[in-house]
């Protein structure tokens, strides 16, 4: 599918969806946090789509805007076809529906944006840190992370 | 080897003679363990990419210094090529291995990032500065990361070592290589004049006293 195509049937699963407009490789698309879920059971099991695999789940702290932004990569095996689907999340209050009953893949790819980033997921059947200790505090991802080991150029 | 390593320096201390025998024996010792140095599969990062070119790429062949026989378990190891980034999370794991290691073993730290930090010892909350905060290191290679010759640079520097310096009757204390320390009250200055002054005497040739002073070839 082209990616005009792909846009089109995308938004008529699900209005809310809408082209991105940031500049990327691949056809993308943003979606409010509360249409997230459906969109992604959609993007699953259309006939049409089948994206079965998810290829790349991260976060972007965009810590002067005040939002992470999730990024999933998702790939059909089908027809080959690649999609991104951002999310913006308010920075004081990360919470979003977890895709784990969709690919049970995103269980650790979860865990590990959980890890760095603080993010939470709704439906994690096992939300725990993932690389670092489990009495890690903080979570060192995030642009505005200190700690007393860190060490600034000068010191 | 444990009978002659551990037992027959108790056995002998004192025998008249007894000195003669354990250099001699020493030097056997030392040689064999220089040439049979077997390094632990050990790799965390990128220069490990540049360890595995030097013992197993056709190239530059750590066997011809007879220590390529990279080993997966560490109790079959006594070589430690560090070769990579150590994280906070890694070091209790690092520290477990090398103690799993048989005497004597030693360790060659490559890479910047395992002599001090390297490229990440700034702004980073899980990188060790130095993976000799965790273990001693016998020879340090600099680099990010060091060229495959580097590495058999501090490879023949550890056989040297390893050859000048243990003896059986005190295990486990080394001579190290002496580093290259400016001594007090020595600047570089002083070095490089004196550097200049010694290559002017060597490389400047009266040519004519020169011709006086050699021996006239007879018969001609
Ligand atoms: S010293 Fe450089 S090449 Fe070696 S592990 Fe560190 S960053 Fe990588």
């Amino acid at each position: 599918m082209e990616s005009e195509e792909l846009f089109q049937y995308i938004a008529s699963l699900e209005a809310a969806a809408r082209p991105s407009e940031k500049p990327s490789d691949l056809p993308t698309i943003e979606v409010p946090p509360e249409h997230f879920l459906s969109l992604m059971q959609q993007l699953r099991e259309d006939p049409r789509l089948y994206f079965n695999m998810l290829q790349v789940h991260t976060a972007v702290d965009w810590v002067k805007k005040g939002i992470f932004e999730l990024l999933y990569q998702l790939y059909s095996t089908k027809d080959r076809q690649s999609l991104r689907v951002l999310v913006e999340l308010p920075r004081e209050n990360p919470v979003i529906a977890s895709v784990c009953s969709i690919w049970r893949i995103a269980e650790w790819q979860e865990r590990e944006v959980y890890d760095f980033f603080g993010v939470l997921y709704e439906g994690h059947p096992d939300l725990r840190r993932l690389f670092l200790e489990d009495d890690w505090k903080g979570f060192p991802m995030r642009k505005d992370y200190e700690d007393d080991f860190m060490l600034e150029p000068g010191q | 080897m444990g009978l002659i390593t551990e037992k027959l320096p108790k056995m002998m201390a004192g025998m008249p003679g007894s000195d003669i025998i354990f250099t001699r024996m020493d030097a056997v010792i030392n040689w064999a363990r220089a040439n049979s140095l077997w390094p632990l599969t050990f790799g965390t990062s990128c220069c490990a990419i540049e360890m595995m070119m030097a013992p197993g790429a056709s190239r530059h062949d750590l066997a011809r210094f007879g220590a390529e026989v990279a080993r997966p378990s560490p109790r079959q190891a006594d070589m430690l090529i560090l070769a990579g980034t150590i994280v906070k999370r890694m070091a209790p794991r690092l520290r477990t291995l090398y103690e799993q290691m048989p005497e004597p073993r030693y360790v060659i730290a490559t890479g910047a990032c395992t002599i001090s930090g390297g490229p990440f010892i700034y702004h980073s909350y899980s990188t060790v500065r130095g993976a000799d905060t965790i273990i001693p290191v016998d020879v340090y290679v600099p680099g990010c990361p060091p060229r495959p010759e580097g590495l058999l640079y501090g490879l023949l520097t550890l056989q040297k070592m390893i050859r000048s310096g243990e003896t059986v009757r005190e295990p486990g204390i080394r001579h190290k290589p002496v580093t290259s320390e400016t001594p007090e009250g020595i600047t570089i200055e002083d070095i490089k004049s004196e550097m200049l002054a010694l290559l002017e005497k060597d490389a400047v040739v009266d040519v004519r006293k020169a011709a006086e002073q050699m021996e006239r070839p007879t018969g001609i």
